[in-house]
């Protein structure tokens, strides 16, 4: 059992690290001047980290999070909407696991 | 759709204002709702791990990072591994310092105070939807302070309902709920498509991702495929 004062203590650990990571980047940047090679960097930076995330989730989660991803994928082109792309993505995922496969 | 990878449109202003809060609130309000589930999930782990209530309310409060909150449930015993602790939190939360140099060219026009308390609330849902607001020309940063906020109290109201009503509610991933953060990052992806330049960067960001998730210590692999994409973005259009 772990007493409350060391999980105060951790918490607050945790608190300073995940803030640190919050503010980090832009800490970073401000010594960094922004030339047109940066800008270009930090633009693909910034949608790589969605690619990052979503591709191995995907693949992890196998045939219904692929199918969901690419009926979200599909729902945006056509809809421009992401809310709408998202709740697809989440029906197309139910519905594969209510079917009796 | 802009082809041939038309620069992208930077903020050479960024303002905050109440009514940017508001509109980046009720904006984000559909992604908040799926938040609940796993706030209520966590509150109920904490619950089973022995952490009271009161504290995993406070840690969803600080904390406000949920990979990070759950991994830290599977080190939590007495003696504290502190050191173990902090690393852990770092490297699953590591991608906030690239979400935020992401969006550096347009903070860094706020002022000090409220550029921290801007980033104080980024999560992945609130920044991706910044980036896309970005991208149709917003300046104004209220955006992500209101849509972070709410994400914030939907994370702790959540996390206090599941610690309160605990494993007695299931598992409401089971919805297919795990998906929607993946669906609502594929939109973020498809919406932000400038044509077939941006695609090298992508499968190399997605490539060594993979390997990374495979290879690499727990929420390394998303930093090292977002660091490979950059980096490959700037050398072909730098």
């Amino acid at each position: 059992m772990v007493d409350e004062t060391t999980a105060l203590l951790a918490i607050a650990l945790m608190a300073a690290v995940t803030l640190l990571t919050r503010i980090g980047g832009v800490v970073i940047m401000s010594f960094v001047p922004i030339t047109p090679r940066i800008e270009a960097f930090l633009r693909h930076l910034a949608m790589s980290v969605i690619v990052a995330l979503v591709v191995p989730a995907a693949v992890k989660g196998g045939p219904t999070a692929m199918l969901a991803v690419a009926t979200a994928g599909l729902v945006m082109v056509l809809t421009r909407s992401a809310v709408g792309a998202m709740l697809a993505g989440v029906a197309c995922a139910a519905l594969l696991r209510a079917l009796p496969l | 759709m802009n082809a041939h990878g038309a620069p992208a449109r930077t903020a050479r202003t960024a303002t905050l204002t109440l009514r940017g809060v508001v509109d980046g609130a009720r904006e984000i309000a559909p992604v908040a709702i799926f938040v609940i589930p796993f706030g209520i999930a966590f509150g109920a782990a904490a619950i089973e791990k022995g952490l009271p209530a009161t504290l995993s309310v406070l840690m969803s409060a600080l904390v406000f990072a949920g990979a990070s909150q759950f991994a830290a449930l599977d080190l939590w015993a007495s003696p504290m591994p502190y050191l173990m602790l902090a690393l852990t939190v770092f490297a699953v939360n590591a991608r906030h310092i690239l979400l935020g140099a992401a969006l550096a060219p347009w903070l860094l026009h706020l002022p000090v105070a409220k550029r921290y308390a801007v980033l104080s609330v980024l999560s992945d849902p609130n920044w991706a939807q910044a980036t896309r607001a970005l991208q149709r020309g917003e300046t104004d940063a209220g955006l992500i302070l209101g849509s972070g906020l709410l994400m914030w109290v939907a994370w702790i109201l959540a996390t206090a309902v599941g610690a309160v009503l605990g494993a007695n509610l299931g598992d409401l991933t089971r919805f297919g709920f795990d998906v929607l953060m993946i669906s609502f990052f594929t939109a973020a992806v498809v919406g932000q498509w400038r044509g077939l330049p941006d695609l090298v960067p992508w499968i190399v960001a997605a490539a060594v991702a993979l390997v990374g998730a495979w290879v690499l210590p727990f929420g390394w692999h998303v930093v090292a495929g977002a660091l490979a994409g950059g980096i490959t973005g700037a050398l072909r259009h730098g």
